[in-house]
């Protein structure tokens, strides 16, 4: 056959492939469905939204940056209003940037990615944050000085290490009654670090600056809660009114929590940007010659206007308008969902190259994360938006205590992500990067993605789940967990998986309730996971403690499955009664000629291969068209119904897929069609020995 | 250097059955693996729900389970098969020395069952082997061959060739070794770019440089082969030297024939990558289809490297001497 013949028959190949099927070549564009209306202020039957927090940790910042230096001088003023029933006179206070200090921090002796070895760090990767003064001062501007409690200054190291130095404490002569409000001015330094291990840093001009000046801890449930930096644990703070100024040279683009009261041109060339933002807990600012900036507008009916402002590299100025529906997404979603976002702007930053800052939240302002080369499929950065964007709704607004219940925050954040990526984007789908070499997590390299592949909401999580679900209980103290590892799968996969079957059980309806209950009752009011336990008992009506117990008070999987078996019906033999009641010898049917071949006998098991215990339906259908639901309270480790009659064709435990949380959803259904279990492994054995002639051909390279 | 890309794949044409002996060589070896695959695959998706979500399109969730189960060859069955995928995949084993046998990886992320290795191994022999049969059959102006022609051919050179073949294998070891402190060095580069379009072009750069590395390697080694058959060459080495020669003196016209060659593979991946997608694998009539359409493929490929091994006796025939 010449190359002409060859050339002929691959042409009329590829016209009968063409012709032959009318797939098209892309998926269609997935259209979101309706959302319920956005409850608004007065929203009956749902409390009352708060409009103001208690503002009672109020600071006054100024500070200015040296980028050559790499240095920040600063000084701050707290209003801090004891809203305890005690008298205090110890204040503890986070000092976040020492966590870089040395190899000897708490941080940097633990694992995980905020403590790289010795042999991988490099000097400009330290930082610290160093107190010069702490000055108890009266007035309303905080003039006078009552007290210098700067010889008070000793740090406080609850899990033992004499080294750390990330909480401070000073004390006052005269305790603090209740009520009473304290002004404490602190004059500080600090060293930047460079911004490849912790969120906060520099990397060439772009600077993240984040848990940055000294703040007070919670007091708390009639204590101080003000843990050391642990290496993966997050943060808890109490609300104010922040009014910041930033002094950096001129030709910055600065973004930071809150809106842009002023800018002013100092004599030295510098400028003062001056950033205010009522009812917040912390404050966070960036700043970058290189940024581009994009704004948009969030304006909905039934939702508050917002303000969207995108500081983005230049080499994603074509992702642009993507991050900003993403934003947008998130803003109607979340706002549906809980309650709307009170403040009148947001800024999303997207991280320089190298960085660390990314996928990350703070008031008003969250970080991304994208790559050049973003394939649509593979929802980057819309999902890290989303999921950022998210966390103004919980972390933001209601302000858990993440270092203690990170759950709160990450696993509703990620639950509602997938709840709004799903509906708003549709499945994201599957692919891999490669020849990336250098860069961080999963963004470098070149993308490729498998055509037709969609991962179902939750299926990550699963994979994750598997893997590590049983190393600890879900609610445990986030520093507490095994490795950084079960932090993750704790924090964020499995508590939103668990939120989904939570919502799978009550209902979207009342799971919706349940979000806009407690998002409203407790928006500025740090709550608890007995907080969320007790919204959900009020709002469905029954108690679901036991639900909590099975899920997150436990390190227990969830695995239901079934198997069915359909014989044919028996024909009665042996010794019957006959007529007059006779006992006759029946012999049995030989071998093969069992029963009439319309009636059978078929016992549909369900098992329970976890040890985690939810009540679960079990739909059956049979060969004449029947279809049976029955339910069991999951309780035993296994359950068996029987039928006589047609035969079983199909049976599914959780048929409606409301349990998110079962780890193995391939093995809850059966079918007794076995043709697709052929065709399937032939088509896929196809693919793999494709690839498979492809990479023996490969090997003529070398050799 | 078209002159002798044209004879060459001429050649190859008067002898196309050649293609069709290696092709289901390559077939054969592949199916050792992929029949007991799919029968695997038959009994772990009977009486489940799955197999209709796997005929029809690809089910993760039981993809996902089932693969966290796999141990051996079956556990290289993920998604990035599908497409063009497979492609980027194996080039990057190839780039991080997996191929062959894993000899030059360095503990990377991505690897290979060893059986799938001990396969790929054990087929880069039987080529070793067939290439001295198939030169002589090329070498031979009026074309024609026979089966046994062809491995009494391939047996008479198969200790030189492959010996030429050890000599290349140690020139990609050295390439590796020499890339590995290099790419470090490149990535440390990457790392510390400004912009992320650097820090690709770096990444994107250095396996493209490697890749050019391991392809004028291929260069030498496979003009070496060409002396041992054409000019009866008695040492792997000298063999080897001359052609290191050879390929300086026509490095442009010898460095030609592979970028022809590469971009008509290119050209083949994404022809076949728009048919792909076309194509709705579901029932026997349409994977019989896709099984003639993935055979083409393979076809095409193993005739773009018979052509180019023809094309290189031309080239050395017209301007060795």
């Amino acid at each position: 056959m010449g190359p002409r013949t060859a050339g002929l028959l691959l042409a009329g190949l590829a016209g009968v492939v063409l012709a032959s099927t009318g797939a098209p070549a892309a998926a269609p564009r997935h259209v979101a469905p309706p959302l319920p209306p956005v409850a608004g202020k007065d929203a009956p039957g749902l409390p009352p939204l708060p409009e103001v927090s208690p503002r009672n940790a109020s600071y006054t910042i100024e500070a200015r940056l040296d980028p050559e230096k790499r240095t920040i001088a600063g000084s701050l003023v707290l209003e801090w209003r004891n809203t305890s029933e005690q008298a205090l006179s110890t204040f503890p206070f986070h000092l976040y940037w020492n966590a870089f200090r040395n190899n000897l921090s708490t941080t940097a002796r633990g694992a995980g990615h905020r403590a790289p070895g010795d042999r991988e760090r490099e000097d400009r990767t330290f930082g610290w944050i160093q107190v010069k003064t702490v000055r108890l001062v009266g007035g309303a501007e905080g003039g006078g000085t009552i007290q210098d409690l700067t010889p008070t200054v000793r740090y406080l190291n609850e899990d033992g290490n004499a080294d750390d130095r990330t909480v401070m404490a000073v004390r006052t002569s005269r305790p603090v009654a209740p009520g009473e409000t304290a002004r404490f001015r602190i004059e500080w330094d600090s060293l930047v670090p460079h911004g490849s291990i912790g969120r906060a840093g520099w990397v060439h001009d772009y600077h993240f600056v984040a848990q940055w000046f000294p703040k007070i801890g919670v007091f708390w449930k009639g204590a101080w809660n003000c843990h050391p930096f642990y290496p993966w644990t997050e943060f808890f703070s109490d609300y104010g009114v922040y009014d910041v100024k930033l002094t950096l040279p001129k030709g910055f683009v600065v973004g930071a929590t809150g809106r842009l009261e002023s800018k002013a041109d100092n004599p030295d060339g510098t400028e003062t940007f001056r950033f205010v933002q009522e009812d917040v807990h912390d404050f966070a600012w960036t700043a970058s010659r290189r940024f581009l900036e994009r704004r948009s507008r969030f304006d909905e009916p039934g939702y508050p206007p917002v303000d969207v402002r995108l500081l983005l590299q230049p080499e994603h100025a074509h992702l642009a308008e993507r991050y900003l529906e993403a934003t947008r997404i998130a803003l109607r979603t979340y706002g549906t969902w809980s309650a709307p976002y009170p403040y009148p702007q947001v800024t999303v930053v997207d991280p320089a190259w190298g960085s660390s800052s990314g996928g990350m939240e703070y008031p008003t302002l969250f970080t991304g994360g994208a790559s050049v080369f973003a394939p649509p499929e593979l929802q980057s950065p819309e999902g890290v938006t989303i999921h950022e964007a998210g966390h103004q709704f919980w972390q933001g607004l209601v302000a858990s205590n993440e270092a203690e219940e990170a759950w709160l925050d990450e696993g509703f954040t990620t639950y509602m992500e997938a709840k709004a990526s799903d509906h708003s984007l549709g499945p994201a789908g599957w692919g891999r990067r490669y020849f990336g070499g250098a860069g961080r997590g999963g963004r470098a390299g070149w993308p490729v993605v498998a055509p037709g592949v969609a991962i179902p909401r939750g299926s990550e999580s699963l994979v994750d789940l598997r893997e590590g679900g049983e190393s600890d209980a879900m609610a445990k103290r986030a520093w507490t967990y095994r490795d950084e590892g079960s932090y993750s799968l704790n924090s964020y996969a499995k508590p939103a998986l668990v939120m989904q079957t939570l919502e799978g059980l009550l209902g979207e309806e009342t799971m919706v309730k349940v979000l806009r209950t407690y998002s409203r009752r407790f928006r500025f009011a740090h709550p608890t996971t007995e907080d969320l336990i007790a919204t959900v008992n009020e709002v469905s009506g029954q108690d679901w403690r036991w639900f909590f117990e099975e899920t997150f008070f436990s390190a227990d999987l969830c695995d239901y499955a079934v198997e069915v078996r359909s014989d044919p019906a028996r024909t009665p033999a042996g010794w019957l009664e006959g007529e007059g009641g006779r006992l006759e010898l029946k012999a049995p049917e030989r071998k093969g000629r069992r029963g009439d071949g319309n009636r059978f006998e078929s016992r549909v098991t369900v098992v329970r291969h976890g040890e985690v215990l939810l009540p679960v339906e079990v739909r059956v259908d049979f060969a004449d068209g029947r279809t049976v639901t029955e339910r069991w309270d999951g309780r035993d480790r296994w359950t068996r119904f029987r039928y006589e009659g047609a035969k079983v064709v199909h049976a599914i435990v959780d048929p409606r897929r409301r349990i998110a949380i079962d780890v193995d959803p391939s093995n809850n259904e059966w079918t007794s069609d076995e043709r697709p279990a052929r065709r399937a492994a032939t088509k896929w054995a196809g693919r793999y020995l494709f690839w498979l002639q492809n990479l023996l051909e490969l090997h003529t390279v070398v050799g | 250097m078209l002159t002798a890309l044209g004879s060459g794949f001429r050649a190859l044409g008067r002898n196309w059955g050649l293609v069709v002996l290696v092709l289901l060589a390559n077939l054969g070896f592949a199916l050792l693996l992929a029949v007991p695959l799919s029968l695997q695959l038959e009994g772990d998706l009977a009486n489940r729900s799955a197999s209709s979500g796997m005929m029809y399109d690809f089910d993760y969730d039981w993809w996902a389970a089932w693969s966290e189960r796999q141990r051996g060859p079956s556990s290289a069955l993920a998604p990035d098969v599908l497409g063009t995928g497979f492609a980027f995949r194996n080039l990057e084993l190839l780039l991080t020395g997996w191929l062959p046998a894993g000899l030059f990886a360095r503990g990377d992320r991505a690897s290979l069952d060893p059986t799938i290795l001990g396969l790929g191994t054990l087929y880069l022999l039987l080529q070793v082997f067939l290439t001295g049969g198939l030169l002589g059959v090329f070498r031979a102006p009026q074309g024609g061959w026979t089966v046994r022609g062809l491995v009494h051919g391939s047996g008479f050179y198969f200790g030189r060739i492959l010996r030429v073949s050890l000599l290349a294998l140690a020139a990609a070891g050295v390439v590796f070794a020499a890339n590995a402190p290099f790419a470090r060095w490149v990535d440390g580069l990457a790392r510390e770019a400004v912009s992320e379009k650097t820090a690709i072009a770096l990444a994107l750069g250095r396996h493209a440089l490697l890749l050019l590395a391991l392809v004028l390697v291929h260069m030498v080694s496979s003009y070496a082969k060409v002396l041992v058959v054409c000019e009866e060459r008695l040492s792997a080495l000298l063999a080897f030297l001359s052609s290191l020669g050879f390929c300086a003196r026509n490095f442009l016209a010898a460095l030609g024939q592979y970028v022809v060659v590469l971009a008509l593979g290119v050209a083949l991946l994404f022809l076949f990558g728009a048919l792909d997608a076309r194509l709705a694998v579901v029932g026997w009539k349409s994977q019989i289809v896709a099984l003639v359409l993935s055979q083409l493929f393979v076809a095409a490929r193993v005739a773009l490297r018979l052509g180019l091994l023809a094309s290189q006796v031309e080239l050395q025939q017209a301007r060795g001497r």
